[in-house]
C-alpha cells in the first residue's frame, strides 16, 4: 500500500525502509521471546580430585557424615539436623581456617544434604567439599 | 517520540511537506533493543522436569550456570527435556561445554532424589569443570 504511494510520488531518491523495518521487528520479537533470563540459584559445592584421597584423620577438618537412613553424624555422635549449624560454628570458632566436608552414604536423600550444606554455609564455611560416595 | 524526531531532525523538515513521519529515531531504538536481546539471550537447554528442590537460606545465584542437569525423585537424570543414562552425561556435558566454554554446571536435584545418583553424575562431569558445582536450591521463604 505504502509502497505504491511512494512509487506514485517517487521522484525523490528516498529508500523505502518499511521492509527492513518489518524484518527488524520480527527479529526483535523473536529474540524477546527466546531470551530466557535464567536465574539459577543454589549452593556452591566442590569435590576433591579423585586421585588424591582426602586424609581420613585430618584433625583440621570438619566432617559431617549423612548415613543411608538420613542420620547426621559428626564427631562420632548422631546429631539432630537443627544442631548442625551450632556444632559447626563451635568447631569453627576454635580454628576458623578449617575445611569442611560432607560425606554421603548410599541411600541418603538430597533434602538432608542440602540442609547440612546450607547450615554449614550459614555457620561461616566458605567452601563445602563433597567427596565421592564410596562404592560398597 | 517520532514526532519529536520530526521537529528535531533537519532532514525531516527539508522534505517535510508531505506529512511523512521520520522513522529514524524509532529505528535507532529498535536496533538498540534488538542488539540488547541478541546479546542477552543465552540459549539454555532446560532439563524440562518438574522438581521439588530443597530450600536453603544461603542460596546464592549461580553465575554463568547454564549447563543444567536434573535428577528427579526416581533418580533419573534429565537433560534438554530428555531422560538420559549416566553414560551419556559426559558426552552431552562435553558438547555443551565446547559450545559455551564459560558456562558452569548446575545440578538440580529433587529433594527425594538419592544423593548417590547426584554424586555419580558429579563424578562424571567433574573432569570438565573448572570451578565449583552449583547445587540448585530454592530460596527459603
Amino acid at each position: 500500500m505504502r509502497k505504491r504511494n511512494r512509487q506514485a510520488e517517487a521522484d525523490e531518491a528516498q529508500i523505502d525502509l518499511t521492509p527492513m523495518l518489518d524484518v527488524v521487528f520480527i527479529m526483535l520479537i523473536f529474540f524477546i521471546v527466546v531470551a530466557t533470563f535464567l536465574k539459577e540459584a543454589g549452593l556452591d559445592t566442590n569435590r576433591p580430585d579423585s586421585n588424591q584421597n582426602p586424609p581420613e584423620t585430618d584433625a583440621t577438618s570438619i566432617v559431617v557424615t549423612i548415613t543411608g537412613d538420613d542420620q547426621i553424624w559428626m564427631e562420632n555422635r548422631r546429631i539432630d539436623i537443627r544442631a548442625v549449624r551450632a556444632n559447626i560454628a563451635r568447631l569453627l570458632a576454635s580454628d576458623p581456617e578449617q575445611g569442611f566436608s560432607v560425606k554421603t552414604e548410599a541411600g541418603a536423600s538430597n533434602k538432608t544434604l542440602a540442609a547440612v550444606v546450607d547450615q554449614a554455609r550459614e555457620a561461616g564455611i566458605n567452601q563445602v567439599l563433597w567427596p565421592s560416595e564410596k562404592k560398597q | 517520540m517520532s514526532r519529536r524526531g520530526l521537529s528535531a531532525s533537519g532532514r525531516a523538515q527539508e522534505g517535510g511537506d508531505q506529512g511523512d513521519i521520520d522513522l529514524t529515531p524509532m529505528l535507532d531504538v529498535v536496533f538498540i533493543m534488538l542488539i540488547f536481546f541478541i546479546v542477552a539471550s543465552t540459549f539454555v537447554k532446560e532439563p524440562g522436569v518438574d522438581l521439588t528442590k530443597s530450600a536453603a537460606d544461603t542460596t546464592a545465584p549461580c553465575l554463568q550456570g547454564t549447563i543444567i542437569f536434573a535428577v528427579d525423585s526416581m533418580g533419573k537424570i534429565h537433560y534438554n527435556k530428555e531422560k538420559i543414562p549416566l553414560d551419556h552425561a559426559y558426552r552431552l556435558a562435553e558438547a555443551a561445554k565446547s559450545e559455551t566454554p564459560k558456562a558452569r554446571f548446575v545440578i538440580q536435584a529433587d529433594q527425594e532424589a538419592p544423593t548417590l545418583v547426584v554424586s555419580e553424575l558429579y563424578d562424571v562431569v567433574k573432569p570438565l569443570m573448572e570451578g565449583t558445582l552449583c547445587y540448585s536450591t530454592d530460596f527459603r521463604e
